[in-house]
């Protein structure tokens, strides 16, 4: 855990404020160290992080609009990392989210320290990190992409995906089913066949 | 029309404020709403105006306007179904027609919003399901923002009694939102109703028909691993345990009342808990299909339920589990050894199975005539393996060819003592048969039975069943093989590949079994090419089979064989591996032409003859031509077909209670008919405790219904109007209260109403309802960009936790973000959870001890990262929305509405959109387009513009495609796809 030595490049600096933090014993896949700074957390080149729970909030209710105040501008993405720890989460969780936000800060809630030690981690480990796995993507394994395709439309299950793909061989062919040949299918209902067909043979537009 | 249906129509008119009809299902809905409106008509004299009809289902629909436009008369009463796409200037004009309108509230949401549509046209709005008004659904907003204006009557009505007292006092807020005081109740057991449908009741005959002993084993095993998935689900200590019985479970509605109870806590449920909850789901439907389906149809169900639930379930593992796959197979076929024992039971040797083996025995016994004669044995000689078909057909085909005989019969008599000549005509009027099941593939199978005989169908779908089983396995090799013959010769292997071999015995049995299978097909589809071109012999396609797939073997294991079987020597195996092997060559090079066609003759071949004989072991009757006139009938297409056909004869071959009220209606309209109805039960079945629970509980919701009304609290004015939830914009409340916040200032509150822009797809959803309950003004425009503008820079787009899981999987977030990014100072991802959920994302468990990219909290942390002028609002609930809207709308101007319209439409051709672009798409049709491989964002909308379809895509030459996708390697990529053979069971 956190060492004094000079502080590496790959890991995340944590203000001495944040000393006694129970969230720290959660950074387990991340390396972090105290230093001399003026966010909570330092995550990456231009990120850094600020953690308040609700609780701290509804005692201090000024406190989180002074950090903020703090923070230079030289920092691209500002995180303000929220411990949801009471019940009552409407109107302390309100100002925060309204603080934040005129303060262009982005918001991240946690329900438990785990939470939100493990957004401190995820952000610094995937501080170079290409957004190709939130993008849409291309699987290429065909049963997944039918499946994706079909279950577009309401109510279509795997088990359906695969009686469609078994009883017609082909996804042209089941586009080009008709609806005695859909309603044949064991498992497909009546709603689920006028779907089907309507998807597949209705025009894109109803109005030309 | 019953004296009944009057009194319902007459209370309601009673008060001016209308009210809210709770009728049993299957009573006249259609009638009692057709005759309000012409009363209403008649009230209303004054031209123009409308009537208002909303939410009303397709089939009421149409049963109403067969009410209202008689055929032969002139149309009381002005009728249109307004499609959403109907343009604005059209929908106008219908407004002001003194018609009645079926609207869906979305359209018309938009128009009272934009005062197309002024409140004081209307002169009345029937709300058609009643079950779904909550203070924050659509119709209620309609509902208010009719009654804010204008004091009209609202009637609602419902069928459903039990969905109208699901949650506290639903029915009491419905009506509080809906602005109704009267609520009537019209249950099946009301004086005046069951008086009316007892006058004359219809003559009943209820049918028992036992189950086979293999349908009742599979029915216990079903129930079995129902108990056991509910004991296990008691066991989280999560539910409350008394609604969990397995009564409870055979009814959709069980899903409700667990969802219900664990959706508070769901995200902080483990797998296994939810794989239960959806394990229950798939067991209701195996039960439920078990009386629906025939013996194939249902094997190939359970099939492909193994292959698409393969190792998530709970219960497939279950030891009832496999009983349910065995007895499903046993219902179909078996593979005995060439000297007649049982291969399967020999291998396990345990009494239980012992048992079941001579119980098959009984059971072929019983079965008849036809059915034993038709078994063809398929002998693989030197294999020694049989492959013996035993195609169990369904009880009920049996009785009901039974009764139409017996029905025609009985005619011919009657028509005998008329003494008049049997004519086509006067047969047709009085003796129409109708048969009523639950649904259209179910009435096709009978009308095939009835025609054709029931073992011709159970061949067909056997045969069916065989050569999909084939051509599977035929795609397995496909790739080294031109051949696109699906002949299974090969060495085959088992359906499901699961797991690798821990055992190996059993691998080869199932081989063996599948071969079995094959070499089955394999003479179907022979014989089917025989009759296509007489003289092809060849066989080469079969041959190559032998050379591959040796390796496969220890894979292919069938889960089920597994872990029932004791584990064969390693000998013995591979005996048997060989003698399977050698089996195949021999058995396909002796199979000669002949020798099938003779032995499908026996089996299929002259069908009629067949049917002939079935015929004739019950009746006289040779011909089947003598069968009575016989319509079928699917109760799941809800078409109202009793005043249509009329029949005299009606066999509920699946009892539907719904269906049986509708009986009893028609019966009383027609007091002087004679009507006999069949009901055809499996003896002892789920099917009879189904229909029986639905009676009591039907009759439960209206018990509560009744407590309810007596203890109802709706708040009215002066003048008796009802008053409804509490409105923030009425002028007066909302200056006072301003007045008191303002006071220090002494300035007069700004005169300015607030207003937000709204993306119409959202009317969907209850947000704009309820912003528009806290005095804001809704704009409602198609935007290409977000879904909410609060400001010139205040953009948000609004997920529900579903919403955000699911478009962070496809990736549309990312997109949906970027262009808000990209057109908006602030942009703000909306989380909105939901009020009666949990607030939070997982539960602990779910976290893990590693940074895993499938995990919410990555996917969060990297849109983060990539868009750090992100602005993220998480949101407990609708309201808690609402208040962050306000209180982020302070201090920022108001959005301009056709800024907000232009923002990230593509402007090629300088068009601007106009507002209900969004309703003139099929966009379940655009969904499933750009999930295609080959599609992408920039090419979808010209695919589109070049074909008209879905269906039309898929018929596309790859050239066109090219022209529409913009690539070669685009659209080849697509037609690949388009045409892939689907390789489901491998």
């Amino acid at each position: 855990a956190g060492s004094s030595a000079p502080a590496p490049k790959n890991s995340i600096l944590v203000s001495h404020r944040q000393k006694g933090n129970p969230l720290l014993k959660h950074i387990r896949n991340a390396r972090w160290t105290f230093a001399d700074i003026v966010p909570d957390y330092v995550l990456g080149q231009s990120s850094c992080a600020l953690y308040i729970s609700l609780r701290y909030h509804l005692l201090h209710p000024d406190y989180l609009y002074y950090r903020i105040r703090e923070l230079q501008k030289n920092f691209k993405l500002r995180v303000i990392l929220c411990h949801i720890d009471v019940e009552d989460v409407v109107k302390p969780l309100h100002e925060i989210t309204r603080t934040s936000l005129l303060h262009d800060c982005t918001l991240l809630c946690g329900w438990s320290l785990e939470e939100c030690g493990r957004y401190l981690e995820t952000i610094k480990v995937y501080e170079n990190k290409p957004a190709d796995s939130i993008r849409e993507h291309m699987d290429n394994d065909y049963l997944s992409r039918l499946t994706h395709a079909l279950t577009s439309i309401r109510h279509v299950n795997k088990t359906d995906v695969i009686t469609l793909g078994s009883s017609f061989g082909s996804l042209s062919q089941t586009m080009n089913a008709s609806m005695e040949e859909l309603a044949r299918c064991p498992g497909i209902g009546e709603r689920k066949v006028k779907r089907l067909h309507d998807t597949f043979h209705e025009p894109f537009k109803r109005v030309s | 029309m019953l004296p009944f249906e009057e009194q319902v129509v007459a209370d309601l008119l009673e008060d001016p404020n209308g009210g809210l009809v709770v009728l049993s299902s299957g009573l006249p809905l259609a009638s009692i709403a057709s005759a309000l409106l012409l009363q209403l008509h008649h009230h209303h004299q004054s031209p123009g105006g409308c009537f208002l009809i909303l939410s009303a289902p397709d089939p009421l629909k149409a049963q109403i306007r067969r009410l209202l436009l008689q055929p032969n008369s002139q149309p009381l009463l002005q009728l249109h179904d307004v499609a959403p796409d109907l343009p604005a200037h059209h929908r106008a004009a219908l407004y002001s027609s003194r018609a009645a309108l079926f609207l869906s509230p979305r359209a018309l949401t938009a128009d009272l919003l934009t005062s197309r549509l002024l409140p004081s046209r209307v002169h009345a709005l029937l709300l058609m399901s009643a079950h779904r008004s909550s203070d924050t659904s659509s119709d209620a907003f309609v509902a208010r923002l009719l009654r804010q204006h204008h004091l009209l009557p609202v009637y609602a009505f419902s069928d459903r009694p039990h969905a109208m007292v699901s949650g506290f006092a639903k029915a009491e807020r419905a009506m509080k939102s809906l602005y109704i005081r009267r609520l009537h109740l019209w249950p099946r057991f009301h004086v005046l109703t069951a008086s009316d449908l007892e006058r004359a009741p219809p003559e009943v005959v209820d049918v028992r028909v036992p189950m086979t002993q293999p349908m009742r084993g599979i029915q216990v095993a079903v129930l079995d691993a129902m108990d056991a998935c509910l004991k296990e689900l008691r066991r989280t200590n999560k539910v409350d345990v008394e609604d969990l019985t397995v009564d409870k479970g055979i009814f959709k509605s069980f899903d409700e009342i667990v969802r219900r109870q664990l959706d508070p806590i769901w995200h902080t449920l483990g797998k296994k808990t939810k794989q239960l909850v959806a394990d229950l789901r798939t067991l209701r439907k195996l039960l439920d299909y078990l009386v629906r389906y025939d013996a194939v149809t249902y094997l190939k169900f359970l099939d492909t339920l193994r292959v698409s639930e393969g190792v998530r379930s709970v219960w497939i593992f279950a030891d009832s589990s496999h009983k349910i796959f065995h007895l499903a197979k046993r219902r179909v076929y078996q593979v005995v050894r060439a000297d007649g024992t049982n291969l399967l039971a020999d291998n396990k040797g345990t009494p239980t199975k012992k048992r079941k083996v001579t119980q098959k025995g009984k059971e072929t016994e019983n079965e008849d005539l036809s059915a034993i004669k038709g078994n063809a044995q398929k002998i693989n000689a030197e294999m020694g393996i049989l492959l013996e078909e035993i195609l169990e057909e369904a009880p009920k085909w049996k009785v009901l060819r039974e009764l139409l005989q017996e029905i025609a019969e009985e005619q011919i008599k009657r028509d005998g003592e008329n003494v008049q000549p049997l004519n086509e005509d006067g047969f047709k009027k009085s003796g129409i048969v109708l048969v009523a099941c639950k649904d259209e593939s179910s009435c096709l199978q009978l009308q095939e039975c009835i025609t054709k005989g029931p073992h011709q169908v159970m061949r067909a779908e056997w045969e069916k069943y065989l050569l999909g089983k084939a051509e599977l396995h035929g795609l397995h090799r496909k790739n080294k093989k031109t051949s696109q013959q699906p002949k299974g010769f090969g060495v085959l292997d088992g359906e499901v590949p699961m797991g690798s071999g821990e055992s190996v015995g059993p691998s080869s049995i199932s081989n063996l079994e599948t071969n079995a299978l094959l070499v089955a097909a394999s003479e179907i589809s022979i014989v089917t090419k025989e009759v296509n071109a007489k003289d092809d012999s060849n066989v080469s396609g079969r041959k190559r089979g032998l050379v591959k797939g040796k390796g496969k073997f220890k894979k292919a294991i069938t889960n089920r064989e597994t872990s029932n079987r004791i584990n064969k020597s390693t000998t013995d195996r591979s005996d048997l591996e060989v003698e399977g092997q050698s089996g195949k060559t021999d058995g396909c090079a002796e199979i000669d032409a002949s020798k099938f066609s003779t032995e499908e003759d026996s089996a299929s071949a002259p069908a009629v003859d067949k049917a002939a004989n079935y015929f004739s072991a019950f009746g006289d009757l040779v011909d089947a031509k003598l069968l009575p006139p016989v319509e079928f009938y699917a109760i799941d297409s809800d078409q109202h077909v009793l005043d249509v056909w009329k029949p005299s004869v009606i066999i509920v071959y699946h009892p539907d209670i719904t269906f049986v009220r509708e009986v009893e209606v028609y019966k009383a309209e027609n007091p002087s008919m004679k009507l006999k109805v069949y009901f055809l039960f499996y003896e002892d079945s789920a099917e009879v405790k189904k229909f029986e629970s639905s009676i009591r509980r039907e009759n439960e919701a209206f018990e509560s219904l009744i407590r309810q009304k007596s203890l109802m609290m709706i708040p009215v004015d002066q003048n008796v109007r009802c008053i409804g939830p509490a409105l923030a914009n009425e002028p007066e409340a909302r200056s006072s209260q301003n007045s008191i916040t303002r006071k220090a200032g002494g300035r007069k509150p700004s005169e300015k109403e607030m207003q937000v822009i709204v993306d119409m797809r959202e009317f969907m959803s209850s947000l704009p309802n309820v912003l528009h309950q806290k005095g804001i003004r809704i704009i409602p425009i198609t935007l290409e960009v977000g879904d909410y503008v609060l400001s010139p820079l205040i953009c948000v787009e609004r997920k529900s936790i579903v919403d955000l899981f699911q478009s962070f999987a496809s990736g549309r977030l990312y997109n949906q973000i970027e262009t808000m990014v990209r057109y908006y100072k602030i942009p703000v991802l909306l989380i909105e959870f939901s009020q009666d959920k949990s607030f939070s994302f997982q539960s602990a468990s779910e976290i893990g001890d590693d940074v895993s990219p499938t995990n919410i909290i990555s996917k969060l942390s990297l849109l983060v990262l990539h868009f750090p002028r992100l602005r993220i609002v998480w949101s407990r609930s609708l309201h808690a929305t609402v208040d962050i809207f306000l209180s982020l709308k302070t201090n920022q101007d108001e959005p301009d509405e056709n800024k907000a319209m232009r923002v990230g439409v593509p402007s090629e051709d300088g068009v601007v959109e106009n507002d209900v672009r969004a309703e003139n798409y099929n966009t379940s049709a655009i969904e499933f387009l750009r999930r295609l491989p080959g599609v992408t964002d920039s090419n979808y909308r010209s695919i589109m513009d070049g074909c008209n379809s879905l269906a039309e895509l898929a018929l596309l030459p790859v050239q066109r495609l090219a022209q529409l996708v913009g690539s070669q390697k685009g659209a080849r990529t697509l037609k690949e796809f388009l045409d892939a053979k689907c390789p489901t069971m491998l």
